[in-house]
């Protein structure tokens, strides 16, 4: 009885070994359809794969135990498109941006040369152009952005072009002192931006001598000089460059200081390419700014610089500006010919 | 070039006030990503050595001294 | 020379936190600081899958080619390792990778991260093998001492397997061949620009 059971429990074992061991036989034998398994049954119908997963969203994500919502994304591939951005792109546009406008500056002042005083600008006379708040405001924002413009690059072209020279250590080091400086500094910068927009936004609106300004090329091309008010319209195209660029790297940047605290990880890959591409477009801007602020213009300095510029001078370049002014001194001492440096 | 200087003077100042500020907000990730379960310090969520296994009477634990550090 | 890989087999884990328990006890990793982690997909729903996740030391890392200080590096095994004392604590890498293996110790990006810490493959960074400034730093150097990582020597259902990559790929092609199916080999494609091809 016993000797009987046993020769049909081991024919019952081989026959359901049998489909196991084949399967285990190997490599060679083709795979079963997705809906056949040993089982019979396919436990996974509606389980999810990874590449289903791709075919309907741009990235996985799930539940995680971790107190810690951005480690929930399992997969992000963006994160090589931002990669390609900034390693592929981004050189380039900063190369092109920032070597491209000086040379540009370079062709300018070797064709045109620098813009001299004429005859009749220097009466000796002086007017008060900037008064000592304007130029502390313009002096924040242009020490802050020299180092903010330095370190941003440093980010960019750093490795490529320093590091090789430095060594990797002192390339480190400095890296991250540069980047206390451009995390910090960027504060006085919005701040000296907000003043600035406070001061001189009531000056820069746009009007219609403005069109005229560009339409006679704003006194560059021809010998003329075409009217203006205390601003002209390349100064304008500056102020509102700096002030629209100034806010938008403020606001680009605080996403990037504070990370994921209002953008996930595709939200902070959109704020760093934001950020860096319109820095290398604004320090591109205003090396053109510092060009014509000092070795583009004789006497244009003077304006930040001691905050007085001679009347025959702005005459000359602000003719409505310093008719108002001079109307004004009528009714107020607004005009102060050598007066104190209002410091 | 007073104003300048001034200027200079003033955003590193600035800059400082930021970084002193922004430091008083910096968290660090054992504070942002981990729970309170997951620490266990012998003064509050652990029983300690003193524990009288009564329910009803208070554990003394709160006599336990801290490990140093 | 061996191409170290990771492959997490989804039909097998069963999301019980040995190898993230492993890899924190192993490298004596602080509180907040996740070098592997454990997402669930489809939580809750019929056909959930649970993926162990960390650096996957893909073929062209990203984090290695957007780091402004270039601290990456990797080892003739093909494992992507870095530098603290290079690392200015950017979170750039974080950008980059497309698994969200860079981990700093502080939150707010301003001043800095602290030193970036990631998965070191267990085999821990660029000072002497088995070192104690190395295990300070980038915890324990298993690979030094002839072992696999941890997280999937320890993983109790087999589902993560460490090792190379030619030789993980087979047993788990072997295994969805066994079985019937397979969920995918996650992060391959996206890794290594290949995957295992059943």
């Amino acid at each position: 009885m016993t000797r009987l059971l046993r020769i049909a429990l081991a024919g019952l074992a081989l026959a359901l070994a049998a489909p196991a061991a084949h399967a285990q036989t190997g490599r060679d034998v083709p795979p079963p359809a997705q809906t056949q398994n040993p089982n019979g049954a396919n436990p996974t119908a509606g389980a999810v794969t990874e590449d289903q997963l791709f075919r309907e969203l741009n990235k996985l994500q799930g539940r995680i135990s971790i107190p810690d919502g951005k480690a929930a994304v399992l997969e992000q591939p963006q994160g090589r498109e931002w990669r390609a951005f900034r390693e592929s792109w981004l050189p380039w546009i900063a190369g092109v941006a920032i070597l491209g406008m000086a040379a540009l500056l370079a062709i300018f002042y070797f064709t045109r040369g620098r813009i001299r005083l004429e005859h009749g600008e220097q009466s000796g006379e002086k007017i008060l152009r900037f008064n000592s708040f304007e130029r502390f405001t313009h002096w924040m924002v242009a020490f802050c952005f020299i180092v903010l413009a330095i370190s941003g690059l440093n980010y960019i072209l750093g490795k490529r072009l320093l590091m090789p020279l430095i060594g990797p250590d002192a390339f480190a080091a400095w890296s991250q002192w540069a980047k206390y400086a451009h995390n910090f500094l960027a504060w006085p910068f919005t701040l000296g931006i907000l003043f600035m927009a406070l001061v001189w936004l009531r000056d820069n609106i746009p009007n219609r001598i403005d069109v005229q300004w560009i339409r006679q090329g704003g006194g560059f091309l021809g010998d003329g000089h075409p009217h203006a008010e205390r601003f002209n319209a390349g100064q304008k195209i500056v102020f509102w460059t700096v002030i629209l660029g100034g806010f938008a790297m403020f606001g680009t940047g605080l996403l990037l200081l504070f990370p994921f605290s209002a953008a996930d990880i595709n939200g902070m890959q959109l704020s760093q390419v934001t950020h860096a591409t319109i820095g290398v477009l604004l320090t591109a801007a205003i090396l053109a700014h510092i060009y014509i602020g000092t070795l583009g213009m004789e006497g244009a300095y003077d304006a930040m610089g001691s905050g007085q510029v001679d009347l025959a001078w702005a005459r000359t370049h602000h003719d409505l500006w310093v008719e108002k002014e001079q109307a004004k001194t009528a009714s107020g001492p607004q005009l102060r010919p050598r007066a104190t440096p209002a410091e | 070039m007073r104003v300048m200087l001034i200027s200079a003077v003033a955003a590193i100042l600035v800059a400082t006030g930021a970084a002193f500020f922004l430091g008083q907000e910096q968290r660090f990730a054992y504070q942002a990503f981990a729970t309170t379960g997951a620490r266990v310090t012998p003064s509050s969520n652990l029983v300690g050595p003193r524990w009288t296994g009564d329910p009803d009477v208070p554990s003394k634990s709160g006599q336990i001294t801290p490990p140093p550090g | 020379m061996a191409r170290m890989k990771f492959i997490c087999d989804a039909e097998r884990c069963i999301e019980c936190n040995g190898c993230t328990t492993a890899c924190k006890n192993e490298h004596e990793v602080p509180w907040g600081v996740n070098r592997r982690r454990l997402v669930t997909v489809n939580d809750g729903k019929p056909g959930e899958r649970s993926v162990s996740m960390a650096c996957m030391h893909c073929t062209d890392a990203p984090c290695a080619a957007v780091c402004p200080v270039n601290c990456f590096y990797t080892t003739g095994d093909a494992v992507v390792l870095h530098s603290k004392d290079l690392c200015i604590g950017c979170g750039y890498c974080f950008y980059a990778c497309p698994f969200g293996a860079p981990q700093y110790p502080r939150v707010g990006n301003f001043g800095s991260r602290g030193k970036m810490d990631k998965c070191t493959y267990c085999s821990g960074g660029p000072e002497a093998d088995l070192s104690v400034a190395e295990y300070e730093k980038y915890g324990s150097n298993r690979l030094a001492e002839g072992k696999l990582p941890l997280c999937a020597e320890m993983c109790s259902t087999k589902a993560l397997l460490a090792g190379d990559g030619e030789v993980i790929a087979q047993i788990y092609k072997t295994r969805v061949i066994t079985r019937g199916y397979g969920s995918g080999a996650w992060g391959w494609k996206t890794a290594y620009r290949e995957t295992v091809a059943i």
